[in-house]
Formats: structure tokens, C-alpha cells, sequence
């Protein structure tokens, strides 16, 4: 069994350039690596380590052993799609008070900020997400989610931006930042957020 | 808030909330069932979209079920209605095969397939909520991912 998952591997390496699926794990914009599992009908890899690439020649057999790949090698496989990659999205939050929608005083420069960026980058492709923590039950902080999305998109329409580049958007307490246990109070968790695709 | 409302106040509030809910929810999603939009696009690659073909262009929408073919030379860069970004390089054919984002219901799923040519993908709030819901199909294998960014090259 051994030997064949060795034989596997060696067929799989020299199989690499030839029919096949390579799959190759990256830092992202922020330098962070996850990881990636790559699965036939024979077996499965698991991709950790940046750079790490495994291939898949055949449905039948496992994947190959991870090989690392250097930055040339990458370019040369996916230079054109990486030189194609939309800039990543940009993320904003504000935060509220307990129970509230309302937008507090300091929060104004934020907006302010975000309303420029939004400018320069000419999108209309924004995306305004209220969350709550999880003091109260899960479909009262659904509401307190979208009134707070709904605060942060009205403010957005005054200053001038369109409300057809807006999808408001809430998902109660159900997307944390820091997941805590039910009916914790938890300040980093009332927010909206802002993402500017 | 159960502590902080008598019960009969409490319901009456979550009334007031079903209702604001019934109202915003409708007029904004009826029309715009999008689920992402082209930002970078280099000639020349066309979506399948319910059986017509049309050419791309920055600004396009794409749906479930859409499929995006591009030519030699040609790119196309995506942002997903969770943030996710997507680029496909050329001679690439690529499909959504499902993308549900209801993150309030924790209802969200991204499977792609992949059937040949190059891509470039990194993950957002589908994954980061539900990590094993990100999936790609290749004619050999499938990927699961567990953030963020990938690459997949498909001969």
C-alpha cells in the first residue's frame, strides 16, 4: 500500500505539465495562508504552507506528494490571471452603543474617509452589513443589525453617494468578530461593515 | 434584552423589527439577485447566462449558473457579492455552479467548477463563516478551502 501511495506520487510529479489539475496555495493580500485540501476518488492532500502545490492527474489516483513552488514558477503558471486580479475589496467598521442604531459623534471622520475612498476608486459596488452582539435573542438583533446598516446607508446617501451603489445588508449576531458565548455583551461585535468591492 | 424588557415590550419590538424587515427586504432584492461583478477584464471572454451567450465587460453582473469562457490572451477579474475575489486567466472555462449568501440564516455556499485553464481566488465572507462551503470541481478532483487565497491550473 505504501509503495503504491510512492508510485502514486512519482507518476503524479512526472505527470505535472502533462493533463491535470495543479492546485497551489498562496499568501493572500494581507500575507495570510490557509489551506487547502485537494481530494480524487483515491485519496487527498493537504495544502498548509505557502507556495505549497499539489497535482492531480487522474481521477483514480491520489494526489501527488506537496511540492513547493517558487515565485518564478508561479508567475510562469499564473501570471496572466494574477496581473488581472481586482484590487481587494476595502473594509470599513463603525461601531455602536448597546441596543443602538445611532451613529456616535467620533464616528464622522471614519465616514468621511470612507466616502473619499469610495470616490477614488469609483465603485459602485458597496456593500453596508449591520451585526449586533448577542445580548438579546438572535431575531431582535437581526433588527438591531439592519437599523444599524440602515443608519450608516443613510448617512452614505446624504453626503452624496447614490443609493443604487448600496446593498444594505444585516446579519444579526450570527458573523461575530470575537465569537462569544450567548447574551455577552461584546462591543467589537456591534458594528456595521463596510466592504468596497 | 430579556432583562432589560418586560415581556410584552419585548414582543412588541420584535413586531415593529418583522415589519421594517418585510418592507426594506422586498424592493431590495427583488430586481438585483446578482452575485458578483466583472472589475478587470482583458478581451476577449464571454458568460453563458441561462443557455445566451454574451462578451464580457467591466461592470457585467454574473448569476448562479453562469459560465465564463475566456479566449487566448484574455482575463477576467470578479469580486463576489461576500468579497471573494476571482481572476481567470486564458483559455479558461469556468462555472458557478452554486453561490448562496444569506449569512443572517448562516444559508451560504460557493462551488465552482473549473474546467480548464487558470485561477486565482481568495476567499471571503462565505468562507470565513462557514469554511467548508468553498469548493472547487476540477475534472480530476475536488478542493476544499480553508482561506484564503488559491491557485488552480487546470490542463
Amino acid at each position: 500500500m505504501k509503495n503504491s501511495t510512492v508510485l502514486f506520487a512519482i507518476f503524479g510529479l512526472m505527470l505535472a505539465g502533462c493533463s491535470g489539475t495543479t492546485v497551489v496555495l498562496v499568501p493572500d493580500a494581507t500575507g495570510k495562508v490557509g489551506k487547502v485540501s485537494v481530494k480524487t476518488k483515491a485519496g487527498e492532500q493537504l495544502l498548509s504552507q505557502s507556495g505549497a502545490s499539489t497535482f492531480a492527474g487522474t481521477v483514480d489516483k491520489a494526489p501527488s506528494q506537496v511540492q513547493v513552488l517558487d515565485s518564478t514558477k508561479i508567475q510562469d503558471m499564473f501570471g496572466t490571471a494574477l496581473a488581472n486580479e481586482p484590487a481587494p475589496p476595502l473594509h470599513y467598521s463603525i461601531y455602536f452603543k448597546s441596543g443602538s442604531a445611532e451613529l456616535l459623534p467620533d464616528s464622522k471622520p471614519l465616514l468621511m474617509t470612507m466616502f473619499k475612498a469610495i470616490q477614488e476608486r469609483k465603485s459602485c459596488d458597496i456593500s453596508v452589513i449591520g451585526h449586533s452582539d448577542r445580548v438579546g435573542d438572535n431575531g431582535t438583533n437581526k433588527g438591531i443589525s439592519l437599523k444599524r446598516a440602515e443608519s450608516v446607508a443613510n448617512v452614505l446617501k446624504t453626503i452624496g453617494l447614490s443609493g443604487d451603489c448600496l446593498d444594505v445588508r444585516y446579519y444579526g449576531e450570527n458573523d461575530p468578530v470575537v465569537p462569544t458565548a450567548d447574551n455577552v455583551a461584546e462591543p467589537r461585535n456591534r458594528r456595521v461593515e463596510i466592504e468596497v468591492r | 434584552m430579556s432583562k432589560i424588557f418586560p415581556f410584552s415590550v419585548k414582543k412588541h419590538i420584535i413586531a415593529i423589527f418583522l415589519g421594517v424587515v418585510a418592507t426594506v427586504q422586498l424592493p431590495a432584492f427583488a430586481d438585483e439577485n446578482y452575485i458578483g461583478i466583472v472589475k478587470t477584464y482583458q478581451p476577449l471572454a464571454t458568460v453563458l447566462h441561462s443557455g445566451t451567450e454574451s462578451t464580457v465587460d467591466v461592470g457585467v453582473k454574473l448569476y448562479p449558473g453562469d459560465t465564463l469562457v475566456t479566449q487566448s490572451d484574455a482575463a477576467v477579474g470578479i469580486i463576489f457579492m461576500d468579497g471573494s475575489v476571482l481572476s481567470l486567466g486564458s483559455e479558461t472555462r469556468f462555472e458557478i455552479v452554486d453561490f448562496l449568501f444569506k449569512p443572517a440564516e448562516r444559508n451560504v455556499s460557493f462551488i465552482s467548477k473549473v474546467s480548464k485553464g487558470t485561477v486565482a481566488f481568495t476567499s471571503g465572507a462565505i468562507g470565513r463563516i462557514s469554511p467548508e462551503s468553498v469548493k472547487f470541481i476540477t475534472p480530476t478532483s475536488t478542493l476544499g478551502l480553508h482561506g484564503t487565497k488559491v491557485l488552480i491550473e487546470v490542463k
